[in-house]
């Protein structure tokens, strides 16, 4: 059952072929002919760019998260670009975020012309908010928390942090759809909440996607204008602006497994608990503590490792498709040093160690309890092999 | 008068495209699914291939739609805040908008009679600030692009070819986008080249910008975890490429019907209106078909009750947009494309457009001239 990997560029090409593995979307979409019956009526009715399917995904996004407004867009990056740009952040302001995430948290807000201020993490890979005030300097115009790996970040902190300073919120949660902070969506708490339909997301398209949800009404009208090049009708231009819009089609594969999200989440989850009560018993392993008014939804399910670059290759050559999520701070990043922002190795001590420890299993709804048991059998054998080499 | 008249003829008719090429697409659709890899896969790689091929360029690189294709270009150039781009102000508002998200700022210069920017024009807008220069081929057809090329080389300027409407047209035999640093062509639906959403590709003959391209579409990363420069998220989808794929091979046959609706068009209708005419220099692809002619506005209501959809590509020029009221330009500005903009009117043309319903528009708009009630004013 092994499948190739070759969702992005180089990265998948070079990994063996692991047959447990984060790609799932072969088995996701095997009922996809149902997809074709609805694309097809779209293609006769030429409803391809802002069409009724991504009305019907956006009501369907609004229902789940409780958010007043949701903006389909063309990527999840796109989410907290046009986000920045709709809240008239740009040139020579500074957004605070966190220096352990995916390049686009840093490309979107140096697209938008602003600088990126980071802040170390805490054990939780989320930023820490602790550390948040003393990083706010006069140009600060926005916090960007990223709810890493499907566990919102403390939210109750750091909207009483904007709050004080008069800060806006831009969530990244592209990694937590359908998760709850304290009974409240990601996303809801900020001015804006950006996620993503990537392929590799818990809620996914056919190719890139992505939605943005607010609770103000001038923040949707921006966006809605923000992403459909500034148009308020088919020939009037109030803003010069982009092009960045949810495909009718890929609003229509979101659609169709929008009715399988609480299986998916509670898929992830179930296999995460698993995960986290066999693997708490191997001594070279830490797992996260779980709080239970968080609802965390496990978009990657990471540990932290002994040794880990030697047990994600002993992983990979037992067909387990174990990856590292990343294993380079973004201050620490060749486009870093590029701009000149200074920082060096041990600014962000937290950050920088877990990125040498980090491991991400995969937990996907297609994970049988059977090949789970078989992920901690060999990292069980790895460290036990390890000892005895010793 | 008829409110909701059956409509005979449809500007755009996909549906009727699809039913041609469905099987195909469903195959294909079928074939990625099974694989289960949608984003950057060998799929798009075959696609920017064959788009090199056919364009006659050493490479081609998908993104996200061909505002992004002109943006990503801008930004390949190294053009940013303070630099001034030279384009026409008749296009589509994606062209200047681009040129806005680069930071730079758009230079309007006015248009001949073939839609496209008059050259002649250029020179006099060229500043110590000006990086570039945007020829948009209008309509599909091929702006003057020896001239343009010549003052570009004299003043150092970059010349990226706005091929959004024009794939396949050739210039001196030369196949747009193959004559400035890049090409930008989009992949929207109502393109003669489309795939079912939002999708476009870039062309170039220069390795250093065809490697930066690579990049900036995908985050600034050389590989997977370590990224050279912020960039964009700006991909073409798979499942859009293999569309492409397919639709690529039908091209030639389908841009051939335009220019033939294009020479039914022309040949029963000048003398009733203005009917755009081939420059020696090219062999267009008639994206859009457009007419000139007095009550514009009344002409487009009684083709409608007739059952005949008609567009206007644009009524509002780009400097006259609210958007562009910070650049300082007025009324007046641009005399040849503010006439234009006030009796252009867009006919139907689509491969799929059966020469009966040609007759049908071409009919309708004779007897619409020649009802009495309309008098022709003089050119």
């Amino acid at each position: 059952m092994s499948v190739k990997h070759s969702f992005l560029p180089q990265q998948y090409d070079e990994t063996a072929k692991p047959s447990i593995n984060h790609n799932y979307l072969k088995e996701q979409f095997a009922d996809y002919k149902k997809i074709f019956k609805e694309i097809e009526k779209l293609v006769q009715k030429c409803d391809f760019t802002l069409g009724r399917p991504v009305e019907e995904f956006e009501k369907n996004i609004a229902k789940l998260t409780g958010a007043k407004y949701v903006i389909g867009v063309g990527s999840g990056t796109d989410a907290l670009f046009l986000s920045l740009k709709a809240l008239g952040i740009g040139e020579g302001d500074e957004v605070i975020t966190t220096p352990y995430t995916f390049h686009a948290t840093i490309g979107a807000i140096v697209a938008a012309g602003a600088r990126p201020v980071f802040v170390d993490i805490n054990e939780d890979y989320n930023i820490n908010p602790e550390l948040i005030e003393q990083a706010i300097t006069a140009k600060t115009k926005a916090i960007l928390p990223v709810h890493w790996s499907g566990l919102c970040c403390n939210m109750d902190k750091i909207m009483a942090i904007a709050k004080k300073h008069g800060l806006y919120v831009v969530e990244d949660a592209c990694h937590t759809i359908n998760a709850k902070y304290k009974n409240k969506s990601p996303g809801t708490f900020g001015t804006t909440g950006c996620f993503s339909l990537h392929p590799l997301k818990n809620l996914n398209a056919w190719g890139d996607g992505g939605f943005v949800v607010t609770n103000s009404k001038d923040v949707h009208d921006k966006l809605v204008l923000l992403r459909n090049h500034g148009l308020i009708n088919r020939d009037e231009c109030v803003l010069h602006a982009y092009n960045s819009r949810l495909d009718s089609i890929q609003a229509i594969v979101a659609n169709h497994l929008f009715k399988k999200i609480e299986h998916i989440t509670n898929s992830r989850i179930r296999n995460a608990r698993f995960f986290d009560q066999e693997l708490a018993k191997i001594p070279e392993i830490t797992v996260s503590k779980r709080d239970p008014a968080i609802k965390q939804v496990f978009h990657i399910y990471v540990i932290r490792a002994k040794d880990r670059d030697k047990l994600q290759q002993y992983l990979i050559q037992n067909d387990i498709d174990a990856k590292v999520h990343y294993p380079i701070p973004m201050h620490l990043q060749p486009a870093a040093k590029a701009k000149k922002w200074k920082y060096k190795k041990g600014d962000f001590p937290v950050a920088e160690a877990i990125c040498k420890s980090v491991l991400s299993l995969p937990v996907h709804e297609f994970i049988t309890r059977e090949q789970q048991k078989y992920v901690v059998k060999k990292i069980k054998e790895f460290y036990n092999e390890s000892k005895s080499r010793d | 008068m008829n409110p909701n008249p059956e409509i005979k003829v449809k500007f755009v008719d996909l549906g009727a495209q699809y039913k041609i090429l469905k099987d195909e697409i469903i195959k294909k659709f079928d074939e990625i699914s099974s694989k289960g890899a949608y984003i950057l896969t060998d799929e798009l790689k075959k696609f920017e291939k064959n788009f090199a091929d056919y364009c006659k360029v050493k490479y081609a690189i998908g993104v996200g739609n061909g505002t992004d294709a002109l943006f990503l270009s801008l930004r390949a150039l190294g053009i940013r805040q303070g630099d001034e781009v030279i384009t026409a102000p008749n296009s589509f508002i994606a062209t200047a908008g681009a040129i806005v998200a680069a930071g730079a700022k758009p230079v309007f210069v006015d248009v001949k009679d073939d839609y496209n920017i008059n050259p002649d024009l250029i020179k006099q807008a060229i500043t110590p600030k000006t990086k570039a220069i945007i020829p948009v081929h209008l309509t599909g057809r091929p702006a003057d692009m020896d001239t343009i090329l010549i003052i570009a080389r004299k003043h150092g300027l970059y010349v990226i070819e706005d091929a959004a409407q024009a794939i396949g047209a050739r210039y001196k035999g030369k196949r747009v986008g193959s004559l400035g640093s890049t090409g930008c062509f989009s992949l929207h639906p109502l393109k003669n080249l489309h795939v079912h959403g939002d999708g476009g590709i870039i062309t170039t003959n220069n390795k250093e910008l065809y490697e930066k391209l690579l990049k900036l579409r995908n985050h600034g990363l050389k590989n997977r975890d370590e990224c050279d420069f912020w960039g964009y998220n700006s991909r073409l989808d798979s499942i859009q490429a293999a569309i492409g794929n397919i639709k690529l091979e039908y091209l030639g046959d389908w841009n051939k019907r335009h220019r033939e609706i294009a020479v039914m068009y022309r040949k029963n209708l000048s003398g009733v209106v203005t009917v755009p005419v081939d420059k020696e220099f090219e062999e267009p692809v008639y994206h859009n078909f457009i007419i000139q002619g007095d009550k514009r506005d009344e002409l487009q209501k009684y083709l409608l009750e007739r059952g005949i959809e008609t567009k206007i590509h644009y009524p509002i020029p780009i400097h006259l947009q609210e958007a562009a009221s910070s650049l300082g330009y007025k009324e007046r500005d641009f005399l040849v494309c503010e006439a234009q903009a006030k009796r252009i009117l867009s006919l139907p043309i689509y491969p799929e457009l059966t020469d009966g319903q040609v007759n049908m528009v071409i009919k309708a708009i004779k007897s619409f001239y020649s009802n009495k009630n309309i008098k022709m004013s003089k050119k």
